[in-house]
């Protein structure tokens, strides 16, 4: 299937039209806003602490007096690239050890694997926590140890994916043929769970998401004052009953993005034919 | 009806008519700032205040206009020098074993002060109390190092609370103490209940029982007293508006000579120059940081003085904003193109995240660049304070010889900025030793200049108080909590 098919595909379905859109829109929202800013995001005035939604300050104003419209539209920023880059890195590393074991099996897959379900019975925002708290490390830190906490899930679908394709006809004759087992894995299977891998990839972003901002909501993430939805909600939720754009506003943003990435990954996986549930192509 | 249905009917009507008492039970909660190694020693330096104050009785307490009345000692006179103070006790004051309360328990009490294990931050307040003499069961002698005039107001300190004679190593275990409430179960992580000391020597209290929850996050204590979990919370200015006009709440705000701060330890770098702290300090517009964070007239803007404002013994003067001094300073110091420095905060207090925000955005033009760490609040002040090159702190209200020998003098266990000046440690050696207030005065007014030029505390205002009741909650003034009579706190039926 060609890309254009397969974008067609998804936009035909409504969910997937209005997910599209709400990724596309965010994105392009994340990387314009700082040419579009109504008001300077950090500029703080006693005059205008928790002012109501207006004509010159129309998402309202927060507890510094700080402008809520252009701190919204930041807001996202360094969030998406945190998950972005934390996605990559859970992507290759928890796709290159899922793939391998499914290739090497035996009792190195079995004993890997119990390491893997160790791992994964501690929550990954704990393990993320835990580095945060006890090391005190920033948020360009954060990237590795995001990247390897929401890699593991990303071992057992990448390895459930290949299963499937291990014992076939084609992987049996390159590996009489004598090829190395990376070249396997690159020229032979790989290509065949690179579309559940892909769907895989946009869920882990939009977990990400979620993970980064509840982190920044908890002072362990993005540091104040840049504009961040965690750190927003977080600040806006003391007054929550008598300004709730404070919180309002930033939470819309975070959900929609959210809720826009599973729309579209839904519909990505339906277009091409790959069960979310398993990870991999459907019989 | 067999003869069971009746009996059974008999006692229904019983438990229906009778007056069942509802126990008065007041809702509070702890900020867990030490992250559970929260003291019932009222002299440790994790001391659990807000406990402690309910369970241990001072020798004197502040009346309405903050001067030292009579608690448990009724009366007290010096010789002509100040050097030796005797007070009268109160008779008929029991601990909650039964133990009679005598001098005995006064002499041990302020003697274990200076217990160098104890590391008490009372130590620098008071450590110039030589001995104390039991001159019979009601009165003691107490015999200080040199002259002190104001020896009742260092009393007030709400941690110099009297416990049994020897009770020391064991009062975490078994606290006990003369107060109107005893401790019934202690956990500082979860719930605290307190309940009704009957044999209080002022009458028994008019609550049945007090009940601490540990909540770390100032942000979800205001959730909880919104959602009436709660009857007593400290809140900011902007949080008055979530309770005003509401009948299930009094709001209270009153002047109070508490204050947020910023500490940069001394004995750090690059903080251990003294021009680069002062920069830190002197590029600030206090009046407009103070608006941002409490409006124009909730607090009183400082030149980094500590000392409430109606403390006859604070220094007034002018600070302006200073821009180019700073920058002037840093550049002295090697910094030409500005400085940048990591400050650690935390919600532990409410505000305390966004005062460090403005800081950081005042300083900026004067190429101090500010990078904001938030830490949790749960262990702030075990963890981060006095540990930390550069830290938010936060302190209530204390007198002005109190609070400069406690959190600047050489050694003292809580100088939160590690300041060692012995010029500054003498001009307080002499004030306290001079019992003209005149003299006294000119004296603390110097020792709080030497803090404005050299120190490495920036305190831009002190702020009024301001705490909000549920609506069934009597007795509680608009006063701070070492303020409240609290055997007259009531509950609304």
């Amino acid at each position: 299937m060609s890309s254009a098919t397969i974008l067609r595909a998804v936009l035909s379905q409504p969910s997937g039209a209005i997910g599209v859109t709400l990724v596309v829109g965010h994105v392009l929202l994340a990387v314009l806003s700082p040419l579009v800013l109504p008001h300077d995001p950090v500029a703080q005035s006693a005059e205008l602490i928790l002012q109501a939604p207006s004509l010159s300050h129309p998402f309202g104003t927060d507890r510094l007096g700080r402008d809520i419209l252009s701190r919204t539209m930041l807001g996202g920023r360094e969030a998406m690239l945190i998950a972005t880059l934390a996605t990559l890195v859970a992507m290759v590393w928890g796709a290159t050890v899922g793939l391998f074991l499914a290739l090497i099996g035996g009792r190195t897959d079995a004993y890997a694997m119990r390491i893997v379900d160790a791992l994964s019975s501690i929550p990954g925002i704990l393990i993320v926590m835990i580095f945060v708290a006890a090391l005190g490390v920033g948020v360009t830190a954060l990237i590795p140890i995001l990247g390897f906490s929401y890699g593991l899930s990303v071992v057992y679908i990448a390895r459930a994916a290949a299963l499937d394709f291990v014992a076939r006809d084609f992987v049996l004759a390159a590996q009489a043929r004598g090829e190395a087992r990376a070249t396997i894995l690159i020229r032979e299977i790989l290509p065949n769970v690179r579309d559940s891998l892909a769907v895989q990839g946009a869920m882990q972003w939009s977990w990400l998401l979620l993970g980064i901002a509840s982190l920044s909501f908890l002072g362990l993430g993005v540091a104040p004052p840049a504009p961040d939805w965690g750190l927003m909600i977080a600040d806006g939720r003391g007054v929550m009953q008598t300004a709730p754009w404070a919180v309002l506003w930033p939470m819309a943003m975070l959900s929609s993005l959210i809720v826009g990435v599973n729309l579209a990954a839904d519909a990505f996986s339906k277009a091409l034919g790959v069960d979310r549930q398993m990870g991999v192509r459907a019989a | 009806m067999t003869i069971t249905q009746r009996l059974l009917a008999g006692v229904m009507i019983c438990l229906i008519g009778s007056p069942v008492m509802a126990e008065k039970l007041l809702l509070r909660a702890n900020d867990l700032s030490f992250g559970g190694a929260e003291s019932l020693d009222p002299l440790s330096p994790n001391r659990f205040y807000e406990v402690n104050d309910l369970i241990y009785s001072r020798l004197v307490r502040q009346d309405d206009a903050g001067q030292p009345s009579p608690e448990l000692a009724t009366s007290w006179t010096s010789n002509a020098d100040a050097t030796e103070w005797t007070l009268t006790l109160q008779t008929g004051v029991t601990f909650h074993d039964g133990s009679a309360f005598d001098a005995a328990d006064v002499a041990y009490s302020l003697g274990r002060i200076e217990d160098p294990a104890l590391e008490s931050p009372v130590s620098a307040v008071l450590g110039f109390i030589d001995r104390v003499e039991v001159v019979d069961p009601l009165t003691v002698k107490i015999v200080l190092e040199a002259p002190h005039a104001g020896l009742p107001i260092l009393l007030l300190d709400y941690r110099v609370r009297m416990i049994p004679d020897g009770a020391g190593p064991t009062i975490q275990e078994n606290p006990i103490g003369t107060g109107p409430f005893k401790v019934e179960s202690f956990d500082a992580e979860g719930t605290t209940r307190l309940v009704v000391n009957e044999t209080y020597w002022e009458g028994r209290p008019l609550l049945d029982a007090i009940q601490f929850t540990a909540i770390p996050d100032s942000e979800a204590r205001n959730q909880a007293m919104l959602a009436g979990q709660l009857d007593l919370n400290t809140i900011t200015r902007d949080q008055m508006a979530l309770y005003a006009d509401n009948p299930a709440f009094q709001v209270q705000s009153f002047p109070s000579g508490g204050w947020f701060g910023i500490v940069f330890r001394t004995d750090t770098p690059p903080f251990d120059n003294p021009a680069v702290r002062r920069a830190l300090r002197i590029a600030v517009d206090r009046q407009a940081m103070m608006t941002l964070m409490v409006g124009e007239t909730g607090g009183t803007v400082g030149c980094d003085t500590p000392v409430r404002v109606d403390d006859p013994f604070r220094a007034m003067r002018d600070c302006p904003q200073d821009i180019e001094g700073a920058k002037a300073l840093l550049a002295e110091a090697g910094y030409p193109d500005g400085i940048d420095i990591e400050l650690v905060t935390s919600d532990v207090e409410p505000g305390m995240v966004r005062f460090a925000e403005v800081y950081q955005a005042q300083v900026a033009p004067a190429g101090i660049r500010v990078s904001l760490k938030v830490a949790p609040a749960d262990g702030y002040w075990d963890d981060v304070w006095m540990t930390a090159p550069a830290s938010v702190t936060s302190w209530g209200e204390r007198p002005a010889d109190q609070i400069l020998n406690e959190a600047w003098r050489t050694g003292s266990s809580w100088n939160e900025s590690y300041y060692a000046n012995s010029v500054y440690d003498q001009t307080l050696d002499q004030a306290r030793a001079t019992l003209d207030p005149a003299a006294a005065k000119s004296l603390y007014v110097e020792a709080q200049e030497i803090l404005f030029q050299d120190g490495g505390t920036f305190i831009p205002y002190q702020e009024d108080g301001r705490q909000v009741l549920s609506a069934r909650v009597r007795g509680i003034a608009p006063v701070g909590e070492d303020h409240v009579r609290w055997h007259l706190v009531d509950l609304a039926e």
